[in-house]
Order: structure tokens, then sequence, then C-alpha cells
């Protein structure tokens, strides 16, 4: 057996984990980050010059199934645009074999880096730019099922990104089948997959868009993470109770109203950890709706959270929170500081005419 | 004629290399163990010899033993994938046999006949010589189980392009990617001395790094007790930065 | 929210007669209370009407408190030199307060014409 110095195993060892991106468009640069399935890596696209980032498929991980749904990751992000979701930019297989989608590099901090410096009103306003392109993903029937702050990244120039939809759900629609199947033979093609196992797989797909409300089945074909019933996927302490419970038949945009309601809790925590009670009864108020056990008791949609969080900060009522007198005049008064001034110091003024005449 | 645990031979299941010699089958059985001992022998001899600062024939005569027990006494048998790594898990055993050993004053001397895989020892001993050892002896098992890992996936891969007829590419990975820092030749120089195209040349070496790759991780099944250990491991070295 | 022109005239209007009734406190005027009043109001109104139509054409708080300060002023001096000639200090002052409040109020709390049009 050849004996290998040490720097030689050492070179070996980086080889191993730098992709094998001959033949491609792309020369590799350096790793970025280690997902579920993959790894993503900072790649340059030599045909237009820019940095990109690259997110492939785990050398161990090179099964059929795994690589179906990286790829059906990337066709439904490319299908997602919006300035607020990472753009997907091309998807195709290694020279080795494994399955890639090439992405947007984005370079900013994650969401919990980011805010730690911020006030609460900055962290607010940030909040309400997250809701926008989850709001359009729920409107094109898209799930994202694993938000959480370190897969929102904040550019460097404010812009907010949403990152990972390798977990992320296509709701069903009317147009099921035919939608269905040309999604997964396209899915197929796209990973050029052998005759046998694109049957195979295909199968899988067919018939899980022929059952859609078989329980136990595949959830019907669209959803990525082809989630069998009592399968468990997101993060904890962000994942709805629908999701901790596997009931993915349940789950619909206001899971994503949870873990939104969980990251806006995360944000309303004051950067000593302990939260401001007296101020923030409305905005905990507006937690507590998000994040209800019930998902019939949370908001129906990320835009009526977005827009009460809008009515937090404008010193608005807020659905979630019923006011006592006291602390509707506070607010109203809080509101109109200038002119509760101005009234009082005009009365006042008038009082010391009325105490002290001149004679 | 032995098994070459290195080549296609041995048709391991998805599990581990450790099910395997752990089933009810005895041929099954011993050809795991020689794929066991065929991949740990070396760090086993090494560690033995800096850990315990034994002389080279008693490490001989140790190591030897050592797999002997691990076939004869069923070691295996009380590994549980779920509480740590195979290689952790020999480790101990070496050591806990060690130490009874030398409290018991008692080592056999075991034939190589009880041993299928052949144990050359000279050449372990050049290799100890010529490999750094610093940090202690288990980060130094740790680093000649990569070492024995790469060099075995290395020896699958000879096996494959020499059956595939592509021993030129063999050939143009080991010169270039296991060559020298200082002394790897450019590949214009590798293309004139192999009469090919320069993008023959890169080409060849793309196939070759790529067959690599599938061998490190066909060898690490072997090394490997479990599929979750298999893909930690994999992980580790092919799929996040280096520690 | 209403248009500035309106919000000017009510709250010129309630300001004024609010200042005319505190004229009760000064004994020897309580017999003229009802033209005190009312020309107090009628004041206020010409200030609040002045004051919404310049909120109108510029939109700015500060502007828009510097002339209803000086709107109110101005009204107030003339009532003190030509109405009273007397108590220019209990009159200005309250009516320079009540500029500058109309001023604020039509500025923050008027609707552009464009945005009722709107």
């Amino acid at each position: 057996m050849k004996f290998l110095p040490d720097q030689v195993v050492a070179r070996l060892q980086t080889e191993m984990q730098t992709p094998d991106l001959s033949g491609t468009r792309y020369r590799p640069l350096k790793f970025l980050a280690h997902g579920g399935m993959g790894t993503v890596w900072l790649v340059q696209d030599s045909i237009l010059n820019r940095l990109v980032a690259l997110k492939i498929l785990a050398a161990e991980n090179s099964s059929a199934n795994l690589a179906a749904r990286l790829m059906q990751e990337a066709v439904v992000l490319a299908g997602l645009e919006h300035p607020g979701i990472v753009p997907v930019h091309d998807a195709g297989t290694l020279p080795d074999g494994r399955t890639f989608y090439c992405m947007k590099y984005v370079e900013g901090q994650t969401l919990d880096q980011y805010v730690s410096q911020l006030a609460l009103r900055q962290r607010l306003l940030l909040f309400q730019r997250i809701a926008e392109p989850l709001a359009f993903a729920h409107s094109r029937g898209i799930i994202h099922r694993d938000l959480k702050p370190t897969n929102i990244m904040v550019g460097a120039f404010g812009e907010v990104l949403i990152m990972d939809w390798g977990l992320a759900k296509v709701m069903g629609t009317t147009g099921l089948s035919s939608e269905g199947k040309e999604v997964s033979g396209h899915v197929m093609g796209a990973i050029g997959l052998s005759s046998i196992a694109k049957h195979a797989s295909r199968h899988e797909f067919t018939r899980a868009v022929q059952d859609p409300l078989k329980s136990g089945a595949l959830v019907p074909e669209n959803t990525l993470a082809t989630t069998a019933h009592g399968t468990i996927l997101g993060t904890p302490g962000y994942m709805a109770p629908e999701q901790e419970r596997g009931d993915v038949t349940l789950i619909d945009q206001r899971t994503d109203v949870f873990a939104l309601g969980s990251i806006l809790h995360y944000l309303s925590r004051e950067q000593s950890g302990v939260p401001n009670q007296r101020a923030s009864r409305p905005l905990q108020a507006i937690c507590n709706k998000s994040m209800a056990w019930e998902m019939s008791a949370r908001y129906p949609s990320v835009q009526e959270l977005a827009t009460n969080v809008g009515k937090y900060l404008d010193d608005m009522p807020v659905s979630a929170y019923r006011e006592n007198i006291f602390e509707r005049t506070a607010r109203l008064v809080s509101r109109n500081r200038v002119a509760v001034v101005l009234v009082l110091a005009y009365l006042f003024m008038r009082l010391l005419f009325i105490l002290f005449p001149r004679r | 004629m032995p098994p070459n645990p290195q080549g296609d031979a041995f048709p391991l299941t998805r599990h581990s290399v450790v099910a395997a010699a752990q089933g009810p089958d005895p041929a099954d059985r011993i050809r795991a163990m020689d794929a066991i001992t065929s991949s740990y022998w070396r760090p086993v001899y090494k560690y033995v010899r800096l850990r315990w600062r034994v002389e080279r024939e008693d490490a001989e005569d140790f190591t030897q033993e050592f797999f002997f027990r691990l076939l004869e006494k069923d070691f295996l048998s009380s590994y549980d994938p779920a509480k740590g790594k195979l290689r952790t898990f020999l480790r101990t055993c070496i050591d806990r046999l060690f130490m009874n050993q030398a409290r018991d004053a008692h080592r056999q001397k075991r034939g190589e006949a009880a041993i299928h895989v052949s144990l050359d020892f000279e050449e372990a001993e050049q290799e100890l010589a010529a490999s750094m050892q610093t940090g202690s002896a288990e980060d130094y098992f740790e680093k000649e189980w990569v070492r024995t890992l790469f060099a075995l996936a290395v020896e699958r891969l000879r096996t494959q392009c020499l059956a595939a007829g592509k021993a030129t590419q063999c050939t143009l990975f080991e010169r270039y990617d296991l060559g020298d820092e200082d002394a790897r030749p450019p590949y214009a120089a590798l293309a004139e001395e192999f009469h090919l195209a320069l993008t023959d040349v890169t080409n060849y070496l793309a196939f070759a790094r790529r067959e690599f790759r599938r061998c490190v991780l066909a060898q690490l099944r072997d090394m490997t007790g479990s599929n979750e250990e298999f893909h930690r491991e994999a992980k580790s070295l092919l799929g996040v930065e280096p520690k | 929210m209403s248009n500035k022109i309106v919000l000017g005239l009510v709250l010129g209007g309630i300001l004024g007669i609010l200042d005319g009734l505190t004229a009760w406190f000064t004994p020897e005027v309580r017999k003229d209370m009802m033209s005190i009043v009312f020309s107090s109001m009628l004041k206020g109104l010409l200030a609040g009407v002045l004051i919404g139509v310049f909120a109108r054409k510029v939109n700015s708080l500060t502007l828009g408190i510097v002339f209803g300060l000086s709107v109110g002023l101005l009204l107030a001096f003339l009532v003190a030199r030509f109405a009273v000639h007397d108590h220019y200090f209990a009159i200005m002052l309250p009516g320079a307060m009540v500029g500058l409040i109309v001023g604020y109020a039509t500025q923050k709390y008027g609707v552009s014409s464009q945005l009722q049009r709107a």
C-alpha cells in the first residue's frame, strides 16, 4: 500500500471537500455552509464573471429521491421571482453525478446577527420586510415551513432575503394532476436519472398525484419534502404544533404565521434579553395570537400579521389586544404628545390669568 | 486466494461491515473481519508502538493477537454504534487488552495463519518513522485512520482503473495528486510525458478524482460501524470545512 | 382627519369661544360677556381660516406653527389696540397660543385637498 505523507493527506482532504466543477462554468472559491441535504459553496461564474452560490447534494446523499428533492426545491424557487426571495440562476448535475443548483450569493448577515444592535422599532420595521416575500410565496401556494432567524439574510444595503426553501411545501391546486406530472417529468429529466430510476421515481410522484387525500401516503406530489404523514420537519422553537405532530395535511400559510410570530417574539426581546413588560403588551398579544395552538386562532395570513405590527408601530390599536380606558388614553396622549402639551399649556396659562389677574 | 477487501469482492450491505461481522454467516463474518483488519491493522500497530512504547516485535505480536481475538472472541458483539464510533471502540479494546496482558504478563505469539490479511510490519514501521507524531496518541490514531482510509481508497482506485482499462488516468492521479507539493509536475509536463493533449490531462485527472471520491466513500463504509457513523464521517471528510 | 380649512375654522372657533368665556373671571367685563364671546369666536374663526388656507398651500409643520403664532398674535394685538385699548399681554398671549395650536393642528391633522380628492 502506498504511504501517503501528511501533506498529501491534507491535500486530498481539501480536494475531497471541494466540489468537482470541472467541465462546468463554475470555479470553486470557498465553502459557505452545510445544509440538511448538502453543502453550499461560493463559486465564480466564469461566463458572467460574478460570484454565485452553489447548493450541492452531499456525496453520501446521492439517492434519486434526495436528488429529486433538491431539484424540485430549485424549480419552485425559480418560480418565486421576488426581491425578497433568493433567486435561482441554474440547476443540473455535476460531473461527479451530484445534483446542484446555483443561486444568488447573498453577502450580509443572518437576521439574528443583524438585529443584535438594533432598537426595537428598527427590528419591527425589518420584520415587516420579512413578511412581504413570504406573502408572495403564499400567494403562489408555497409554504416555507422552516422560517427562523438563521434562514433570513439581511444584505449589505438592508435588503431582506428569505433563504433555504428545502422544506417548502407546495399547496394543492385544482390543476393538481397535470402540474404534478409536469413537475415530476421535468425534475427527472433535469437530473438525468437512468431510465429505471426515473421510472421508479416518477411512479412515486404519480401515485401521490392520484391519491392526494390518502392519509399516510406521500403528501400531494407538490410537497418538496415528500413528507409521509407523521414525519416531523422543521426547527424546534419555530415549528407550529401541527408540524411538531407531523400532521402534514393541516399545514398551510398559518404554519408560517406561527414561525413568523416566533421570529417576532425573538425580535421583540430587549437587547438585555428582558422584555419591557409594560410597553410591549400589545406586541406580546400579537406574538401570542400568531403562535396560538389552534390554527383558527392565529392570524389568517402573514399580511394580517404584518399589518398589525404596522399598527403597533404607528401607535394604533391592534386587533389582538383589548385596551382598557387608561391604556387607550395613554396611547392617544402618546400619539398626540405635542398637541396635548400645547392645549395643556394654553389651559395652564388661562388658569394663571384667572388666578392672578392684572389690575 | 485471500479476498481483496479493497476491491469489490466483498458485497457490503448498506448497513455496515460491522453488521456483516456480527452476522450469522461464517464466510461473511470472515470476509468482514478481513475488511476490518485490512483497514485498521496499521493504525493499531502504530498506535500501540506510540501509546505503550513497546518494541517492534511486541507490537507485531500484539497487533496479531488483537485481530485474532477480534475474530475469535467476538469483541464486536459488544459494539453499539449508538454509543460511539467504531474506531473509538477499537481503540478502547486495544487499551483494555494491552493492560490486561501487561497485568497478566501473558502474551501469546500468534501465527499469521490466524489472520488472512497480509500484515507488512516492515512497511508500517517505515511509515511510522516517516510520519509526524504530534499531539496525543489518540489524535495520532485518528490521523492514521484518515491516512489509511485514503491509502486504501487509492488501492481501490488503482484496482478499478486497471480493470476498466484506465491505467493512465490512475497514473496521472498518483503523479499529480499524490506527489510532493514541491515536485508536482505541471499539466504541460505530464501531457508531454504521456503524449496527451493538455485537455486530456485535465479530463483524465477530473475522472480520476471523481472515481477517487467514490472509492473513499466505499472504503469509508468498510471502516465505519453504522450508517449514521458513515454519514457523519462523510460529512466531516467530504462535506464541511476541515476541523 | 378633515380638510385643513374646516379644521382651522372649527378649532379656531372653539378656542375663540373658550377664550371669550374666560372673560367671566374678570368681573368688570362680565356684563359684556356675550359680545366678548362672540367677537372672540369671530377672531378665532378668522385666524382659523387664514391658518387653514396657509396650511393648504404650505405643507410644513414649522412654517405652519410660525404662521399660526403670527396670525394669532396680530389679531389679538388688533383687538387689544382698537377694541379694548388695554390688557395687551392678557389678550395677545392667549391669542398667540390659539394661533400656535391651530397652526400645529392644521399641519398635523389636516388632510390636504389632493388626498381628499383621491
